[in-house]
């Protein structure tokens, strides 16, 4: 066996720290003139730095730094440092401004931390400022080091279709039921109350992965998933039909491909609904537009039966660029991130909700009191997520009987599952199925 | 009955084979060797095993210097230019390197055991190589026609209609590895999208380069409907770019000259792939390709399109967002998507000039701008009619392609030649 390159025992390996040390130190022989720009974008958001960006960041800089005879350097961080010589400053600062627009959604490229110093570039006159750089170049090397030497301990493969075929195997035996999750969504009425609009029920996909696919990320690759999803949808029906509550929600909503509407196994969930309870098909905005036709057709059918449509999954991007508001859905469904209270997305945000009806809105995901502050504040009334299951949660053990025994975490696990153990531990199913009646979470007052 | 042989399933030995006809009249420079994975032990020829193998490869193919055919029994042929023996030797090595724990290996040197790696120089050899890949794709019917009767046993009474089947994930893994090693040049189409302005000629303005997915299918999965599952198609796209990529990457290949789109998704555009693409295209070309990307592809991530936009704009390139319909058109706003060109694709429906919602088309039209937006999939006359009725100039499909050869043979004097023809 030859050793492995991650074994601290092994050969040392030849970073871009390295050769930008290498280059740092020639460099350091004749100053006069010289530029050297840290980018910083490993201060960068996970999402803002994937590689694809980071290898088109590097790309974008090239024909400049090639004109004045510089190098480019991409740090094992996914900081880029470049250098060049006798640049035309006012090329310099166009090519940082243009990289700074490409990351414009970044609150670090417009983020001057208050006190003038830019956290997104440093620029470095080695006439001057050679001993600083060479300082964090040798900084940036010796962290190299660390971070080569101590991987990522597990990284799950993707999906591809190989894993995909295995995986659908896998799932042809399934019982789908002890994945099924439920989450409940409310909505803020008058007089302080809020009340539990429906119960979303969902396959949970990291329960499942856990349990027949642990060394794969099912999410990694979209396509493969959303094929998966249809294997999924029929699970999921199948379970449902078979769901037993002491008490059915007001409504419950299914997350659903379009296809599946036409599936034996809806019709059969239709027709086994109890009196009086709604039912909510929820949508991803890739399949509506994935057979638009099909999308429509399905709207007309579910309407005449009085279902409602959900359009789910939706962010301040899909909002601003596209017009949501035309498949006449009766609820659009907008994921909080804590982004969106960030003021320099406040405007973005804002040009967004303006394309939607606020009594048609829902912020989903919602698992801090800040998102619920949020929410109020944008006019929003419908909520769901951990949040919500936490607060249903501490309302139930406030009026159960058997309140003493359980801890919150508990009732809240309890709830969101539909069969099982976790269930069965609960003393009373009764009150578990059973909405509270709440009050409007209180708004802080700003101070 | 017979017939069904005719048509066998699998075809990298099709593939393999018909390769090698086209090769008669270019054997000269040119290398083969078959490795012989079949004659290892079962334990050591599983799927991933395989693929370790064909991937010592990749750079043969990426700078298409050998075509790779991985065949159904798991032997591996390899069929390359001479100047790039030093490169295949190397691979080889990496490769032994890989099985050195198989007898098979382990007892190279004996004679009288069967060769792991069989040689062939294509101008010497070219009988031998052809009556081999001739007796891999018999040996491979007759194992499919083994499993089809063996399949059909266990089933009830097969229907004689020709049903596609639907594309499964496993036949996608198939189908990805295939598309790797073959050499797709002769199945690449060009198409023109041109300005028709009332009765005038059709003026190209630039082509449309894809990949024909129907001989696609035909070649190497004629049972299968590849479009059976839109995301395991979208998929399948993916494995497409990187073959375009490399195939317009040959600086021999003409088929880049003059205006031209391709099909490319987001992620493409981030890849180094496509910059090593964009490191052989000249920079005043950049401004004459169109990058055609896919609704669905745009709007499953769209803050990576956001990037993947900026950056091919800022290199010059134009985006045009493809795979709109008439049912769609109304989520869709190419200006605030700062996207250069819109597809739509005829429909019938059209005719009536509205969309979904009620609103005219027209006005739909004026907003994307007329000079915008495309009209593609025009197969009939009537397709340009109404087009130009709602204000499109721009149109794109086979009824385009006959309008452009009627001008060309026009232009030449066909009427009068094809008046000279005998009866």
């Amino acid at each position: 066996m030859q050793p492995s390159p991650r074994d601290p025992g092994g050969p040392e390996i030849v970073t871009q720290e390295h050769l930008l040390l290498d280059a740092a130190e020639r460099v350091g022989r004749i100053r006069d003139g010289r530029m050297a720009v840290h980018l910083h974008l490993s201060r960068l958001r996970p999402q803002n730095r994937q590689e694809g960006y980071l290898r088109v960041a590097g790309r974008m800089l090239e024909p400049m730094v090639s004109t004045y005879r510089g190098q480019i350097f991409l740090l094992t961080n996914s900081d880029i440092v470049f250098l060049v010589n006798q640049p035309s400053p006012i090329e310099l600062r166009d090519h940082i401004h243009r990289l700074r627009g490409l990351f414009a959604k970044d609150p670090l490229a417009n983020d001057d931390s208050g006190d003038g110093l830019d956290l997104f570039c440093t620029i470095y006159d080695l006439t001057f400022d050679y001993d600083s750089f060479i300082a964090m170049v040798k900084e940036a090397l010796a962290e190299a080091r660390t971070r080569v030497r101590s991987p990522h301990a597990t990284d799950l493969k993707a999906l591809d279709a190989n894993g995909l075929s295995v995986v659908l195997e896998r799932l042809t035996m399934l019982d789908a039921a002890p994945f099924v999750r439920r989450q409940s969504a409310i909505t803020l009425g008058g007089g302080g109350h809020a009340e539990v609009l429906f119960q979303e029920f969902f396959v949970s996909v990291s329960d499942l992965q856990k349990a027949i696919a642990p060394d794969i990320n099912l999410l990694a690759n979209r396509w493969m998933f959303q094929h998966l999803s249809a294997t999924l949808d029929r699970r999921l029906l199948e379970a449902m039909r078979r769901l037993r509550l002491t008490r059915a929600p007001p409504a419950m909503h299914l997350n659903l491909n379009i296809p599946s509407l036409s599936d034996p196994a809806f019709q059969g969930l239709e027709q086994s609904l109890p009196d009086g309870v709604g039912l909510g098909i929820e949508v991803q905005i890739l399949d509506v537009l994935a057979d638009s036709r099909a999308f429509f057709e399905a709207k007309a059918k579910l309407k005449e039966r009085g279902r409602h449509l959900v359009i789910d999954g939706l962010n301040e991007a899909t909002l601003t660029f596209m017009e949501v508001g035309r498949t006449g859905a009766d609820l659009f469904k907008l994921d909080w991130t804590p982004e969106m209270q960030e003021p320099h997305r406040r405007d973005a945000i804002l040009n967004a909700l303006k394309h939607v009806d606020p009594a048609k809105l829902l912020l989903a995901r919602c698992d801090s009191e800040a998102a619920i502050a949020w929410g109020m504040d944008h006019g929003v009334q419908k909520f769901q997520g951990r949040y919500i299951e936490a607060m249903l949660a501490a309302t139930t053990m406030g009026v159960c009987d058997k309140a003493a025994a359980c801890t919150l975490a508990q009732c809240t696990n309890r709830h969101g599952v539909i069969t099982g153990p976790l269930r069965t531990e609960c003393g009373n199913n009764l009150m578990l199925d059973t909405p509270p009646a709440m009050r409007t979470p209180k708004r802080k007052t700003p101070s | 009955m017979s017939q069904v042989t005719a048509t066998p399933l699998a075809s990298t030995e099709n593939l393999l084979l018909e390769y090698i006809y086209k090769l008669e009249r270019h054997r000269h420079g040119r290398s083969a060797c078959r490795i012989r994975l079949s004659l290892l032990q079962s334990m050591n020829r599983r799927e991933h095993h395989i693929r370790a193998a064909l991937s010592t490869f990749d750079g043969l193919i990426r700078r298409l210097k050998g075509q790779v055919f991985a065949l159904s029994n798991t032997d591996i042929v390899v069929i390359f230019k001479d100047v790039a023996l030093d490169e295949v030797q190397a691979a080889l090595i990496k490769l032994r390197f890989l099985f050195d724990d198989d007898p098979m290996l382990m007892h190279e040197d004996d004679e009288n055991h069967p060769p792991f790696i069989e040689w062939y120089v294509v101008d010497k050899d070219y009988q031998t190589l052809l009556r081999m890949a001739q007796s891999l794709v018999n040996e491979d019917i007759e194992r499919r026609t083994q499993d089809k009767a063996r399949t059909e046993e266990a089933t009830t009474a097969p229907l004689r209609q020709k049903r596609r089947d639907p594309l499964t994930p496993a036949l996608l893994a198939k189908l990805q590895t295939a598309l790797m090693g073959a050499d797709l040049a002769n199945m690449m189409r060009r198409q023109a999208i041109c300005a028709v302005v009332g009765q005038a000629p059709p003026q190209p303005l630039f082509y449309e380069l894809f990949f024909s997915i129907g001989e696609l299918q035909e070649t190497l999965l004629p049972n299968v409907g590849l479009d059976s599952s839109p995301w395991l198609f979208q998929e399948l796209t993916e494995t497409l770019d990187y073959r375009v990529l490399s195939l317009l990457n040959r600086h021999d290949d003409r088929s880049l000259s003059g205006d031209v789109s391709i099909n490319l998704n987001v992620q493409t555009l981030l890849s180094q792939d496509f910059l090593a693409f964009d490191d052989g295209v000249k920079s005043n070309r950049r401004g004459t390709i169109v990058i055609e990307l896919q609704k669905v592809d745009i709007f499953a991530d769209l803050n990576a399109f956001l990037f993947a936009r900026d950056f091919a704009r800022e290199r010059g390139y134009r985006i045009c967002i493809d795979g709109v319909t008439v049912d769609s058109l109304p989520f869709i706003e190419r200006g605030r998507l700062g996207i250069d060109l819109l597809k739509l694709a005829w429909d019938a429906s059209l005719v009536e000039g509205k969309l979904p919602d009620g609103s005219l088309l027209a006005d739909y039209v004026r907003k994307c701008g007329p000079s915008r937006t495309i009209l593609c999939r025009c197969d009939a006359a009537n397709a340009i009619g109404v087009g130009q009725s709602v204000g499109i100039t721009l149109f794109q499909g086979r009824h385009v392609e006959q309008m452009l050869a009627t001008e060309t043979q026009r232009q030449r004097g066909g009427p009068a030649a094809s008046a000279r023809r005998r009866p």
